[in-house]
């Protein structure tokens, strides 16, 4: 079983945002109003945040995009009471749904701010797309549901799946998933894909001839929040 | 000491109003959580900031009331101090109240409230490492023991004896375990804390305390029952010496965070935007109650003992406050330096009207069914002989047929 993970060269970020909004393409998620952004409801699987150190002349900003950890000890899934945030056997952190009781235990233990909670129905008609398939009939171990998901539910906590239902269904057609560091890259994640700088980079970590495991091992890198104990799989290359 | 029970008549203009405004703010409470249910939670003032809002906060206070007035109770039940047994049932009647209340909290906070019973199905879908699936144990298995308490003590049956050590300890437990839902959050500076159970039973029993005092008084004095002004006079000596537990563990909890060189936690509590609500608690929780309660002179009046009380309930509710609003609006240090834009500010909260309402109307629902309780059930000592009462008391179970003049 693949162990999922993705590498960040924050060298060549250049804080565009096509993360962002590919991740918010490809999963469907709400854009938000202006007022509702002031009031922190709106909702983010992906977020990039600018982190500034110093005062002018000499000051550093260092832009930091943040999808979900996917950590390999979950804060989110020990807290969980209805079992609906799990970890997948290859290491992606789920939310499912159909049994999320909303009580939003686990947006107060993610470290990351991670995950959101969906405050109201999507009454705007982008959102309801009939024109995306029923269900994918993924067979993948613990249901979900249909997905990508065409009608969404209010009261519901939600996160960044690595794009899951593109690795399964890539998985299950036989293609490859990951980037390669010669540029023929496999099925990836749609963040991934949008990235106009290849600052990002898709793949398995136990596979040692993967292009995150090549970087990984070549490179310093830093982890977010390392004090946590979170061991997250979404890891960072410095400046 | 011979005691009897004996319900309110109710039939005063009074008792009429108070039950008709109580249930007009059930009506408006539950017709707002309809609306908020069917159009979403941003009709709260919740937000993905400070996730948890108004309703958790009573959730605390409530459950800390409920297992302080069991301890109350046990006093009575399982200390055998006669000398407090005109408030034992009462006691045992809010802590059944108040853990029910409590229940309607935490259940209408929930996003969807139709899976609730997911938190139920202990070992198979219920998930037994998360604390609040471990409650979910504890507060099932409470509302079921204090139903039987209750049941027990009120008709004086022996079993009292046996079922109130098991529901104190079970109380202490229930309380534990709602410390550790925001103690064991290492994310959240400000909440965790290995105090934090320890705080929480500490809290629960001084506001617990406080609470039984201030409802039983005031329900006497209105149904003009016999006050026992000693007992009131004793009890706040003891609601003093459990202030003073509670403020030195807070003290050491804070100083603990304080120490050392990350102290960013304590000073965003102690000088942060929410300051004010931990300056309320320390002084309407501590402070104000503890000098009127060892103000020599005023220590011996009732009503001063009993102002004391009301203070000190509304400071451990800012307690409450306190570990909710700041614990959850200070901003997660993603990484070092200072954050731009709305993931770097801390969060805000706004007193919106669905949810106040809601918290209102839950209140209400208890205040309710204790007034109610009042007067369908033996809960309060029976009027002194020759006031109203028909027949002089026999036996500490036997009902009197008659109640006070309300």
């Amino acid at each position: 079983m693949a162990n999922w993970g993705m590498v960040i060269d924050l060298d060549k970020c250049v804080g565009c945002q096509a993360c962002s909004l590919a991740c918010k393409a490809e999963n469907n998620v709400p854009h938000g109003s202006p007022h509702e952004q002031k009031r922190h409801h709106d909702i983010y699987w992906h977020k990039v945040i600018a982190a500034t150190e110093g005062e002018y002349p000499s000051v550093n900003t260092q832009i930091i995009p943040m999808p979900c950890m996917h950590c390999d000890h979950p804060p989110c899934v020990n807290v969980c009471p209805s079992k609906a945030t799990y970890k997948r056997s290859d290491g992606i952190v789920m939310q499912n749904f159909r049994r999320c009781i909303g009580c939003r235990y686990c947006i107060v233990a993610c470290p990351y701010g991670a995950r959101n909670f969906n405050f109201k129905d999507q009454v705007d008609e982008e959102y309801q797309r009939p024109d995306l398939p029923e269900d994918l009939g993924l067979s993948n171990e613990g249901h979900i549901g249909p997905w990508p998901y065409p009608h969404r539910t209010r009261g519901v906590v939600e996160k960044c799946t690595y794009c899951f239902h593109r690795v399964d269904q890539a998985l299950e057609n036989g293609e490859e998933v990951g980037s390669k560091l010669d540029g023929h890259h496999g099925v990836l994640p749609a963040c991934v894909e949008a990235c106009p700088t290849e600052a990002r980079y898709f793949g398995d970590l136990d596979e040692p001839e993967s292009a995150v495991s090549k970087l990984l091992a070549s490179r310093t890198y830093i982890k977010l929040r390392e004090e946590m104990a979170t061991s997250p799989k979404t890891t960072y290359l410095p400046r | 000491m011979q005691l009897s029970f004996a319900p309110v008549e109710g039939n005063s203009k009074n008792y009429k109003i108070l039950v008709a405004v109580l249930a007009a703010l059930v009506i408006a409470g539950v017709t707002a959580y309809m609306i908020a249910y069917l159009y979403g939670f941003r009709l709260w003032g919740v937000n993905n900031s400070v996730t948890w809002g108004q309703l958790i906060t009573v959730d605390f206070f409530f459950i800390g009331l409920s297992a302080g007035s069991l301890v109350v109770s046990s006093l009575v039940y399982v200390l055998g101090q006669e000398r407090y047994k005109p408030i034992g049932r009462v006691a045992v009647f809010m802590g059944l109240l108040l853990m029910f209340g409590a229940m309607l909290t935490v259940l209408t906070d929930l996003g969807r409230v139709e899976k609730c019973w997911r938190l139920f199905m202990y070992f198979y879908l219920s998930n037994m490492k998360s604390m609040f699936g471990i409650n979910g144990i504890f507060y099932a298995g409470y509302l079921l023991l204090l139903g039987t308490y209750l049941v027990a003590a009120l008709s004086g049956s022996k079993l009292t004896k046996y079922i109130a050590p098991v529901a104190v300890l079970w109380a202490m437990l229930v309380h534990m375990g709602t410390g550790a839902i925001v103690g064991f959050i290492e994310t959240r500076h400000v909440m965790y804390s290995p105090l934090k159970p320890i705080e929480f039973i500490s809290a629960a029993f001084a506001s617990g305390l406080a609470l039984v005092m201030l409802l039983s008084w005031l329900t006497l004095k209105f149904s003009k029952r016999p006050l026992d002004k000693e007992m009131f006079v004793s009890l706040g000596k003891m609601l003093a010496v459990l202030i003073i537990v509670l403020m030195v563990l807070v003290a050491v909890d804070k100083l603990t965070h304080f120490y050392p060189p990350k102290r960013e936690a304590v000073m965003f509590l102690i000088a942060g935007p929410w300051a004010w609500i931990f300056w309320l608690q320390v002084a309407l929780g501590y402070f104000i109650p503890l000098g009127i309660l060892f103000n020599p002179w005023l220590r011996k009046k009732v009503g001063w003992v009993i102002a004391a009380c009301a203070i000190c309930v509304v400071g451990i509710f800012f307690e409450r406050a306190a570990i909710i609003f700041p614990g959850l609006s200070q901003p997660l240090e993603y990484y070092p330096g200072e954050i731009a834009g709305i993931w770097g500010a801390r969060g805000g909260f706004l007193i919106m009207p669905a949810e106040t309402l809601q918290t209102l109307g839950i209140v209400a629902v208890l205040g309710l069914l204790f007034v109610l309780g009042l007067k369908f059930l033996d809960l309060l000592p029976a009027p002194s002989e020759g006031e109203h009462a028909e027949g002089a008391p026999a036996e500490p179970a036997a009902p009197a047929p008659e109640g006070g003049q309300t």
